[in-house]
């Protein structure tokens, strides 16, 4: 058997039914061993399509995405998707083909140092230089992307490795770990702090849902009824309808999740990460709350806000030793007004399209949908608007901000779960970046929803540059878009347009109703802003609303 | 401030640039480093001092320890406490 049969039986074991990814001259040995297989694999037009739709794969699943692409351009092109995986600790494994270890290091045709380049956005990175190594090394790299804290591990092998002939095949089991368990003694401060709060608020993560805990913080919450406010991957980890959530928090968060943040004196940081779009200015956030901070990652701990209880284990162990019998009525009727008091409103005067009205209308006629995103203003849009059942159901670039994320991502969900409505919201800067991947849409024929956003710019950074650069635009006009309804008709994808609110509800009906694929594509002010706004380095009791009614 | 970290790591392929590399990528600057291989030549024992910019050296060495090829991280103790710097938003 050959390195490249060994490495596709070692994915087989692991259980891969996908591999997205885009053939090439060094990975051809592999290629060529996938036609044996039972794995399917799913050609995308670009490799940053294949790895980007690996990752929506693995949200959905919470099992690895793998993705494949050949040596020099290929890998280079996987990067901006290894670094989205890495940001959002994403299980994907990437596998490389490499030009043959002889001729490694002489700038051969192809050539690319992707170890080397990738070295700060993986999770961990192997080259395979002996073909004895590749059931090892696909054992520890599957078991690596999906231990503890998920994360993206690249696997860079020679193409003279691959047509080695092995004597051996055995190939490892995955090694099982536990999730350790928090510390008695901070266990004991944590109860302690909560015991003393007046003000307690939960602040969820994305990590509740990849430590399998929303479950447990759902149970945690009801049965404590602390305020709950997340993150944009925390969304959905409580139903965004329940009573007790107070909405996202930061830059364009809530206005009732940020002040309930700030007045608060106790943060139980469940699974998040004190990241700089959540918090605002640092040294501003929750100014008065002490800290207890849940994670699976030790280097989490006290990075940028100094925990008074670091809970360092299964996020459900942890939660479940929580004390749930709280005094804090008054602080509970506070958050409740206040969340009355800034709940969003809907009734935006004039005949154009209100873009948040629509997301949260096309949320409502399909509530068990998944939501793929792509970035910009539209994705705050959707996670101030839309609602979600569970976190799964909404996937985002929110750590790196991957324009060109929500096609792909949306087309490895449809993947995973062919049963299942998806919708991908984009912009029409976004689409721009991935648009090659209608294509895959058609050659898979996936059913997948489109609903294109277009204000005929780069809308976030207009909104920026009209705010904070004295209305100085640079360079985000894209008024010379091409026809997108025709776009996607040549790509065989049937496609309409609405530019006016009355055209709205039936807009919704057509593109839900519609059997395959559709995109719908939605024209609006390109002068509409997303509010409200944190201005950078201010801290998250600045939030500027509409200027202008 | 000066910190010393004791390190030993596998000596494998891309182990030391990955485990420097983190350190300078983290906002530390390196000023000396001394690495041997161990008898066995299936180690590498490490002593690399470098100095901070206020970031605190134990989140540091957490996120050191939390790569595969290293094998153990100790941090010297310091006296003086590290002072965190006054963050700002990204952009």
């Amino acid at each position: 058997m050959k390195g490249a049969q060994l490495l596709v039986k070692a994915l087989e074991q692991q259980g891969v039914d996908y591999v997205f990814g885009y053939p090439g001259g060094a990975i051809m040995p592999v290629y060529d061993a996938l036609i044996d297989s039972p794995i399917r694999h799913i050609l995308a037009r670009h490799e940053q399509g294949a790895v980007l739709a690996a990752d929506g794969y693995a949200r959905v699943t919470g099992r690895p995405g793998v993705c494949m692409a050949t040596s020099g351009p290929g890998a280079t092109n996987l990067v901006t998707g290894i670094a989205n995986a890495y940001m959002d600790s994403v299980p994907v494994v990437a596998i490389t083909g490499q030009v043959p270890t002889a001729v490694m290091g002489t700038d051969a045709f192809q050539e690319v140092d992707i170890f080397g380049v990738t070295m700060p956005i993986v999770k961990h990175s192997f080259i395979v230089r002996r073909v004895e190594d590749i059931p090892r090394v696909l054992s520890e790299a599957f078991h690596i992307a999906t231990d503890g804290r998920p994360g993206p591990v690249l696997v860079d092998l020679p193409k003279d490795v691959a047509n080695t002939e092995a004597k051996m095949a055995p190939v490892f089991g995955m090694k099982a770990r536990q999730a350790p368990t928090a510390d008695p003694e901070q266990l004991r401060i944590a109860r302690g702090l909560i015991e003393a709060a007046d003000r307690p608020v939960l602040y969820g993560g994305g990590g509740i849902v990849i430590a399998n805990a929303v479950d447990a913080f759902r149970e945690y919450a009801r049965a404590s009824r602390i305020p709950v406010v997340t993150t944009l991957k925390g969304l959905g980890a409580v139903p965004t309808r329940d009573e007790n959530f107070m909405g996202m928090l930061g830059m364009h968060g809530n206005r009732a999740a940020n002040r309930a943040v700030q007045e608060s004196d106790l943060l139980i940081c469940v699974g998040a990460r004190f990241d700089d779009r959540a918090t605002g200015r640092l040294d501003g956030f929750a100014p008065r709350a002490r800290v207890i901070h849940m994670d699976i990652d030790p280097s989490e701990i006290g990075k940028l806000r100094h925990a008074d209880a670091a809970l360092l284990g299964d996020l459900a162990v942890s939660l479940a030793a929580m004390p749930t019998e709280l005094y804090v009525d008054n602080w509970r009727v506070w958050c409740a007004e206040r969340r009355r008091e800034h709940a969003w409103r809907y009734d935006a005067p004039g005949e154009d399209i209100y873009v948040p009205d629509l997301l949260r209308k096309v949320s409502e006629a399909a509530p068990d949908m998944v939501i793929a995103c792509d970035v910009g203003q539209h994705q705050m849009w959707v996670a101030q608007h839309c609602h979600f059942n569970r976190p799964q159901q909404h996937l985002t670039s929110a750590g790196l901000g991957t324009m060109g994320y929500g096609i792909p991502a949306g087309i490895g969900a449809q993947l995973a779960r062919p049963e299942a409505r998806v919708l991908t919201v984009t912009g029409d800067g976004s689409i721009m970046m991935n648009l090659q991947e209608l294509q895959t849409i058609r050659r898979y024929e996936l059913p997948l929803k489109i609903l294109l956003v277009d204000n005929a710019s780069l809308g976030m950074v207009r909104q920026w540059q009209e705010l904070f650069h004295s209305e100085r635009y640079s360079e985000v006009d894209l008024s010379d878009n091409p026809d997108f309804v025709e776009v996607a008709k040549s790509f065989g994808i049937p496609a309409f347009r609405i530019t006016r609110r009355a055209e709205v509800d039936g807009a919704i009906q057509r593109l839900l109703e519609t059997e395959g694929p559709v995109l719908a594509h939605v024209c609006i002010d390109p002068k509409t802003n997303v509010w409200p706004l944190v201005p950078p380095g201010q801290t998250n009791d600045t939030m500027m609303e509409e200027l202008s009614a | 401030m000066n910190h010393t970290l004791n390190l030993t790591i596998e000596k494998v392929e891309g182990a030391i640039i990955r485990t420097l590399g983190l350190i300078e990528r983290r906002g530390f600057s390196v000023t000396s480093i001394d690495a041997r291989a161990n008898e066995g030549d299936q180690e590498m024992e490490l002593v690399i001092q470098f100095t901070g910019t206020g970031r605190p050296a134990e989140v540091l060495a957490r996120q050191i320890d939390k790569l595969f090829d290293v094998k153990s991280v100790h941090l010297v103790p310091t006296k003086a406490p590290a002072v965190a710097p006054a963050e700002s938003m990204a952009c």
